[in-house]
């Protein structure tokens, strides 16, 4: 009984939800919408869950003094302070707007800046010159490269333009619709999997 | 006495409006219909008109509607001459209404259409135009079905051998070895992306085997709800290998819902404990690269899944395995060797050798001048 009826909910869910996407009537629209925002409705009770399993995750750090346990203070400091500003005085507050625009925003951009370096270590060792797959790696992104540089252009009189944008509209292109469609294919498979009850393992356990 | 002059006057300005019209070769514009929009949920109507000729002095048209025998109400702007359709989106539903279409000069004179019958908006329950796209995926599931089914009478099936998924043994044989964890992550996406349905069936099979090796696997996860699914999925998975105690549902933990802290939360892991293998499986955006170069930079055995096309080329470049696209979704069939799963495969594959027919199919005709196919593609999307 408690697998079972998950997998009829799944199954009439699942055939409801394929229908609204072939009706555009308004009845059919209205379900798909109903069924979306219940969905929305769940978000917030799984979030009391996962914040409590936050609490639990650094008071445990905390306790066993594991390494930088430290840390753990900074985010019960965030936490409480957020959700000081934030729940009485909404997040339109100034104190608040200033928070986020001043301290998570310069942070997230700073991880995002990361990638630049991390990018160049990965692009150093892909492109290590030991095989003919990587050679041609190589050549290529060097074409690449240089299109996308002006100082390219001025030295090959818009070929190296015109090369990168051979290569990104044929080659690099076609390898990419090759994969969209095996996901999309993938996507379905695996959603005739679930529907059909076959694939039970989001249910918790093995099939 | 008083109707008569009425009478006199409107016949006055109507001939007066007629004359400066004629006066600016302004023409009544011809074929005027209102239409119910089709396939959609009945909050439409499409008129439409024969667009006036370039040389007729009409610079503009202006939609007027009326609802039974009410007053005309002029609707949206003025719209360019070229125009020859007009959409009406702020209608009532079960309300009639008639239409008429004003051509206007650039000296401001105009003409009137003539008035349209009256039409109602009503939703349709099958969208027409998209019956092709139904035929397709009936045609597809009816492959994938009779597939799943046929592979129930226990025939073998053939499936090629994917590295990504043979090295998950060994990921987790060497963790062991070493005496260290096993860091799996879900990726960004929530629970209703495929890919991370996906990323924690594989999770789950990862976790029969952790179980089996009592080797720490320690899920970080960005989604509440995922976060609930894994913790159920993992703790269901020891107790059918028979080992509940090896359980810590505290490797299990919500991080955050931000991207970038997401990914400084699990790189800070990664160089803390330095797992001796790190599973990067399901939805990824900016910092699938941030995290694959750290999990290379602390020596783990790294096994990407993706289906993010713009992130494989990263994991390709960081990671020791990685499942190109579909292949994540292979995954289960292939760990489990479930025949139905397996046979889910086969249909897909003829899916794959359908299309790709229908391309070498559509690239000859199209190089022999035959260009039907193309249209129709064309059509249909």
């Amino acid at each position: 009984m408690k697998r079972q009826v998950p997998l009829v909910l799944c199954f009439v869910f699942g055939i409801v939800m394929i229908f609204t996407q072939f009706s555009p009537h308004s009845f059919s629209q209205g379900i798909y919408e109903e069924v979306i925002s219940w969905a929305l409705i769940i978000g917030p009770f799984a979030l009391v869950l996962a914040t409590v399993t936050l609490i639990q995750t650094h008071t445990a750090r905390i306790r066993r003094r594991t390494e930088h346990w430290q840390y753990s203070f900074v985010v019960f400091a965030g936490l409480i302070i957020m959700v000081l500003i934030g729940i009485p005085f909404k997040p339109q507050n100034s104190v608040f707007e200033w928070l986020y625009n001043n301290v998570q925003l310069p942070m997230d951009a700073t991880m995002f800046s990361l990638l630049a370096f991390f990018i160049a270590s990965a692009a150093y060792r892909a492109f290590r010159a030991r095989t003919f797959e990587a050679s041609l790696l190589l050549i290529t992104a060097l074409i690449v490269m240089m299109g996308n540089v002006p100082v390219g252009d001025l030295l090959s009189n818009d070929t190296a333009s015109k090369a990168r944008q051979w290569i990104l509209d044929n080659p690099n292109l076609s390898a990419r619709r090759g994969i969209i469609l095996g996901v999309s294919l993938g996507v379905i498979s695996q959603s005739i999997r679930i529907i059909l009850g076959i694939e039970r393992s989001y249910l918790g356990g093995g099939d | 006495m008083i109707k008569i002059t009425q009478w006199i006057v409107v016949t006055l300005v109507l001939c007066l409006s007629v004359s400066v019209a004629f006066s600016q070769g302004l023409a009544p514009l011809s074929n005027v219909t209102a239409v119910d929009t089709p396939n959609d949920n009945g909050s439409s109507i499409t008129i439409k008109w024969d667009a006036a000729a370039e040389d007729s002095g009409v610079s503009g048209y202006q939609i007027l509607r009326r609802i039974a025998d009410g007053e005309l109400e002029a609707i949206g702007d003025l719209l360019p001459a070229e125009t020859s359709t007009y959409v009406d989106s702020a209608i009532e539903k079960g309300t009639a209404y008639a239409y008429i279409v004003r051509a206007v000069s650039e000296t401001e004179a105009t003409v009137d259409s003539e008035q349209t019958a009256p039409v109602e908006g009503t939703g349709e329950w099958f969208h027409t135009g998209k019956i092709p796209l139904f035929i397709t995926m009936l045609l597809f599931s009816a492959a994938i079905v009779w597939n799943i089914y046929s592979a129930r009478s226990g025939k073998d099936i053939f499936v090629r051998r994917i590295p990504g998924l043979e090295a998950v043994d060994e990921a987790i044989g060497r963790a062991t070895e070493m005496g260290r964890s096993i860091l799996y992550s879900t990726g960004l996406g929530g629970v209703s992306g495929v890919a991370t349905i996906a990323s924690m069936t594989i999770l789950g099979q990862v976790a029969r085997r952790t179980a089996d090796y009592e080797t720490s696997l320690r899920v970080p996860c960005r989604d509440p709800i995922v976060l609930n699914v894994v913790r159920e999925m993992v703790k269901t998975a020891y107790l059918e290998e028979g080992r509940p105690d090896a359980y810590n549902e505290d490797d299990i933990f919500f991080l955050t819902e931000s991207q970038f802290a997401y990914a400084a939360g699990v790189e800070g892991m990664m160089l803390r404990e330095k797992p001796a293998a790190i599973f990067l499986q399901g939805t990824f955006y900016a910092e699938s690269l941030i995290l694959a170069e750290t999990g290379n930079s602390v020596g783990a055995i790294q096994i990407a899944g993706t289906d993010s096309e713009h992130q494989l080329p990263f994991f390709i470049a960081a990671c020791d395995y990685t499942l190109i696209g579909e292949e994540l979704y292979a995954a289960s069939a292939y760990l489990s060797r479930e025949p139905m799963l397996l046979g889910s495969l086969r249909g897909q594959d003829w899916g794959k050798l359908l299309i790709f027919a229908a391309i070498v199919l559509g690239v000859v005709l199209e190089l022999s001048g035959v260009s039907w196919i193309t249209t129709l593609l064309q059509r249909v999307s």
